[in-house]
């Protein structure tokens, strides 16, 4: 052959990158604080949006006067509900089940307000602060109704109706049974019967919300910038609002400040802010401030759950029943039902519990409508089962890690088929491979847990109550349906992956440029990626449910392996050799006879020669990943806390976690991921809560109100051990790591809490918060604010 | 070195009957004289009239730290302060303390602890550990928590934060050619 590689391309080194601690490209820009949040993208000949909201809980609209408003300088619009003219169900909702009541959350206010906050009018202006001027002169004529916040309060026969046509709040309903739901307790089984109250939480990205939506194209496409976790989504609900084709409609999304959740929703402002763009054909940005974020944007977890265990007097739990009405707000979120589903579909974790009935409602009420946060119901689910693990080893005078050696499924049982479920994206619950008594007894040693009553015993002497708390769960991650990714090679050697996977902190951007690389041998610098354009990748599912790295780099791998074959196929039709004589091997061709190595950079310049043709602008290929089956993830978590009687602070002075995410794709990620999530989880439960008044009258409207953790929240001892056991789901053998540093805190915090006040014949039946002067109120003492 | 900036974000400010004063501040080492409406926020100045968006406004009340600005040596809030009251004042934003290209010891030692994940409270972040640094406070002080008290971030769990202003005000430096960078 003509063609004689020089020496340094031959093929030599082989590029590894899967499961390594790589640090992240993206921070460069982060650091430097050009990240691109959509704050920071340039709009200069864009007009500002702002919503005007509603004040009231529950109120019929009798009119609206825009006059003033529009007189108003600089004020360039006011648009009603009137002006839209956007149907009733524009917005989303993806678990909707068959006799399921329809509440989905309208576009803007028509005739009747449901929560405060609520979207009932909106300003363009030339810029932000004439627009909220303008605000205050809107004129709105409402009719007080009575309202109700408290979801038990709402299912009484008398509570005030949010949708009368209804003649009921109760919006949805989900069972989960397994084994003999009709179980009943015999001669000597101890039964627990406790109700849980878990409180509403959210998710408080350190980004807030905003849209920007311009037409391009002569006017022919609009183009919706938002803040988004799932670009596709908002795209196919543009399409619907708007009846226009699918083309064009342009939706990206820019790095998120964070997620947690909240941004996985389609959202009123992200119909309302393009509708308005197109009316005005100019464009039009809105951009969330913190204050609105607490009374628009999603909240999550509030719900009331009964449990009902049966245990023998061995310890073994016999079954459990659980009826729970979540507090859903004011209409259905994106996946507004997923809470209880997942809680009802998980709530018994690793354990064996061979009967279970489970029965879940949604319940409307007037506050912001609910949705996922972190974990969803896994949370809940991990504090519910765990304390109820702890309730049996106190009842039954029983060690707390024997009674769930006793209950955990052994490797042997596993897979394992638990039944349907209504949750969204799963399917049947099947429990993949794992060794759930291992993780327990790594999370132990670590902890020390056998030396833990001396611990105990001389934090006492020092005035402080001590408490340990252990909690194990299983969550599903790395949920379907499916995922698409596309990935090209360059007219200049270069690779280019699209990527429907959300940048907003998980380091997705990282990850999937070390599976990339890892699958073609090249190195990782060869490899770009880019996010979140419905143009370049056109369907998708997005970034929630710990499926970033676990599918989102899954497909982009596989689409990887996909251009090898194209890449190839292509090489044998050009250079005149059978398919079956070339190889891929360590980032370029191998040839077992006549050509020598070819690196990937050389190959479209290679290619395009042999054609005689200029380059056609690189070599692509793309495929698309179905998920029939979410992966299991599952850890141990345990939670030493040290309560201060006088004050009422509740410290955590050591947390350790064991955990099995499945094959890490990189270990430096997964540990800050669990990290993130466990202070996130511990913020919850000590500090967090989302505070209605009695006539639905927001009060926690600023990081001043809702507390988050701080610096001083992170334990100082803070432990973690890997387990890596590959699930059979996965083409790579990746569980998600997102959301479950969260879900275990929340539970073992709560158990160590109880733990630590044993001694006041009280425990914990909830997520709290243990704040102060809750702790204060059960060691019944008066609140005591200490001299400085 | 002077530079006039007309300070209208936006088209309007100026054809309205809007109350303005005149504005002289040093930003990053540059004279910066504009004409600016009396209630623009300081954090809206620095962003949308001179382009310093590293800055990020988050909570809008000075509780979580990601607009911090170095004002005269100080750590300060951007988003509670008015630009006029900045008037004949130094301001510092992380934009003058970037190297030209590429990330300064600090910055990469944040990198290589994994220091950050969304990175929207980090910038802010930096400027307090800007002045840490040039306070000469030890990496072990009690002062490390009580400075970072003033930042939330809601990704990281501070563990990787900590360790990395520690490592800063240590004195470390980053690993050379230290593998690993993605």
């Amino acid at each position: 052959m003509a063609d004689v590689a020089s020496p340094s391309v031959r093929p030599g080194r082989s590029y590894r990158y899967a499961g390594k601690p790589i640090r992240r490209a993206e921070d460069a820009d982060l650091l430097r604080g050009a990240g691109g949040f959509l704050a920071d993208i340039p709009t200069p000949d864009a007009a500002e949006a702002f919503i005007v909201r509603s004040t009231h809980a529950h109120a019929l609209i009798r009119g609206i006067r825009s006059e003033h408003a529009l007189k108003n300088p600089g004020v360039i619009a006011v648009f009603t509900a009137a002006d839209l003219d956007l149907a009733d169900d524009a917005l989303p909702c993806l678990d909707m089940l068959v006799g399921t009541l329809d509440v989905r959350h309208r576009v803007m206010a028509k005739d009747r307000v449901r929560y405060v906050g609520q979207p009932v009018a909106l300003i363009v202006a030339l810029n932000r602060y004439l627009a909220e001027d303008a605000a205050a002169l809107v004129e709105i004529d409402y009719e007080n109704l009575p309202a109700v916040t408290d979801h038990l309060q709402a299912i009484e026969g008398n509570a005030p109706l949010l949708y009368p046509e209804y003649g009921t709040n109760i919006v949805y309903e989900t069972r989960q049974h397994d084994g003999n739901s009709a179980f009943v307790a015999r001669e000597g089984d101890l039964v627990i019967r406790k109700r849980f109250e878990f409180h509403r939480q959210t998710a408080v990205p350190m980004e807030n919300r905003g849209v920007i939506a311009k037409l391009v194209d002569k006017g022919e496409r609009i183009h919706v910038e938002s803040t988004t976790q799932i670009p596709h989504t908002l795209h196919t609900a543009l399409t619907t609002a708007f009846g226009m084709d699918a083309s064009q409609i342009r939706v990206t999304a820019p790095r998120l400040g964070g997620g947690f959740g909240c941004k996985e929703m389609v959202y009123p402002e992200e119909i309302i802010v393009p509708a308005v763009a197109l009316k005005l054909k100019r464009p039009v940005r809105w951009s969330e401030d913190r204050r609105e974020y607490f009374g628009s944007a999603v909240h999550g977890r509030e719900e009331t759950v009964d449990a009902e265990a049966v245990v023998g007097p061995d310890g073994v739990f016999v079954g459990l029943r659980l009826t729970g009405w979540a507090n859903i707000g004011a209409a259905f979120g994106l996946v507004p039902n997923s809470p209880i589903t997942a809680m009802a579909a998980m709530v018994r974790g690793p354990y064996r519990i061979p009967n279970l009935d489970a029965r879940m409602f949604s319940v409307v009420t007037n506050k912001v409508p609910l949705n996922v946060l972190r974990g969803a119901g896994a949370p809940q689910a991990a504090l519910l089962m765990e304390r109820l693990m702890d309730e049996a080893a106190h009842a039954l005078r029983m060690d707390r890690a024997e009674i769930r050696r006793r209950n955990l499924l052994r490797p042997e049982e596993l897979p394992l088929d638990r039944g349907e479920t209504d949750f969204a994206g799963a399917g049947r619950i099947i429990y993949d491979e794992g060794d759930y008594p291992r993780c327990l007894s790594a999370a132990l040693k670590l902890a020390n847990y056998e030396d833990f009553e001396s611990e105990r015993a001389s934090a006492s002497q020092k005035g402080r109550l001590c408490g340990m708390g252990i909690a194990m769960y299983v969550e599903i991650t790395a949920v379907g349906p499916y995922e698409n990714a596309r990935v090209r090679l360059q007219p200049d050697g270069t690779i280019i992956l699209f990527s429907s996977i959300m940048p907003m902190g998980q380091g997705s951007e990282t990850v999937q440029r070390q599976l990339v690389a890892e699958e073609l041998g090249i190195p990782m610098e060869q490899v770009a990626v880019r996010q979140g354009d419905t143009d370049e990748v056109p369907d998708a599912i997005g970034t929630f449910a710990s499926r970033g790295a676990a599918v989102g780099g899954a497909v982009a791998r596989l689409a990887a392996r996909e251009l090898i074959k194209e890449i190839l196929n292509r090489a044998a039709a050009h250079l005149g050799i059978a398919r079956d004589e070339l190889s891929w091997e360590n980032g370029g061709i191998t040839c077992s006879r006549l050509e020598p190595f070819i690196p990937m950079a050389e190959i479209p310049t290679r290619l395009a020669a042999r054609n005689g043709k200029a380059n056609d602008g690189g070599i692509e290929a793309r495929f698309r990943l179905d998920v029939a089956h979410p992966s299991y993830a599952y850890a141990a978590h345990i939670a030493v806390v040290e309560i201060d009687p006088e004050t009422g602070r509740i410290e955590i002075p050591r947390y350790i976690v064991a955990h099995d995410c499945g094959k890490v794709a990189n270990p430096l990620l997964v540990e800050g991921q669990i990290v993130g999530g466990v202070v996130q989880g511990i913020g919850q439960v000590l500090r967090e809560k989302v505070v209605y008044d009695v006539n639905g009258l927001l009060q926690t409207r600023a990081l001043m109100d809702y507390v988050l953790p701080g610096a001083a929240d992170l334990p100082p001892d803070f432990r973690i051990t890997h387990m890596e056991t590959p699930t059979r789901f996965n083409p790579f053998g990746m569980r998600g790591a997102g959301e479950g540093g969260c879900t275990g805190a929340q539970a073992a915090v709560s158990n160590a809490v109880t733990d630590a006040l044993r001694g006041y014949d009280f425990s914990v039946e909830g997520s709290g918060p243990f704040t102060p002067t809750w702790v204060l109120e059960k060691l019944d003492k008066p609140l005591r604010i200490p001299a400085r | 070195m002077s530079e006039a900036i007309s300070a209208i974000p936006n088209v309007a400010w100026a054809a309205l009957d809007e109350p303005t004063t005149e504005l002289r501040v040093v930003v990053n080492g540059k004279e910066v004289c504009a004409v600016v409406p009396d209630r623009l926020l300081l954090s809206d100045f620095l962003r949308d009239c001179l382009g310093l968006t590293a800055l990020k406004v988050s909570c809008g009340e000075g509780a979580c730290g990601a607009c911090t600005v170095v004002i005269n040596g100080e750590p300060a809030r951007s988003c509670t302060l008015l630009a006029v009251q900045s008037d004949e004042s130094q301001i510092v934003t992380i934009e003058g303390i970037n190297l030209a290209s590429g990330l300064n010891p600090v910055q990469q030692l944040f990198k290589e602890r994994h220091a950050l994940q969304c990175g929207y409270c980090t910038p802010g972040l930096l400027m307090t550990v800007h002045c840490m640094i040039s306070r000469g406070v030890q990496p072990d002080s009690d002062e490390v928590p009580q400075y970072m008290s003033g930042h939330l971030c809601r990704c990281t769990g501070y563990r990787n934060i900590l360790a990395a202003v520690r490592s800063a005000l240590g004195g470390e430096t980053p690993g050379p050619g230290r593998e690993n960078n993605g």
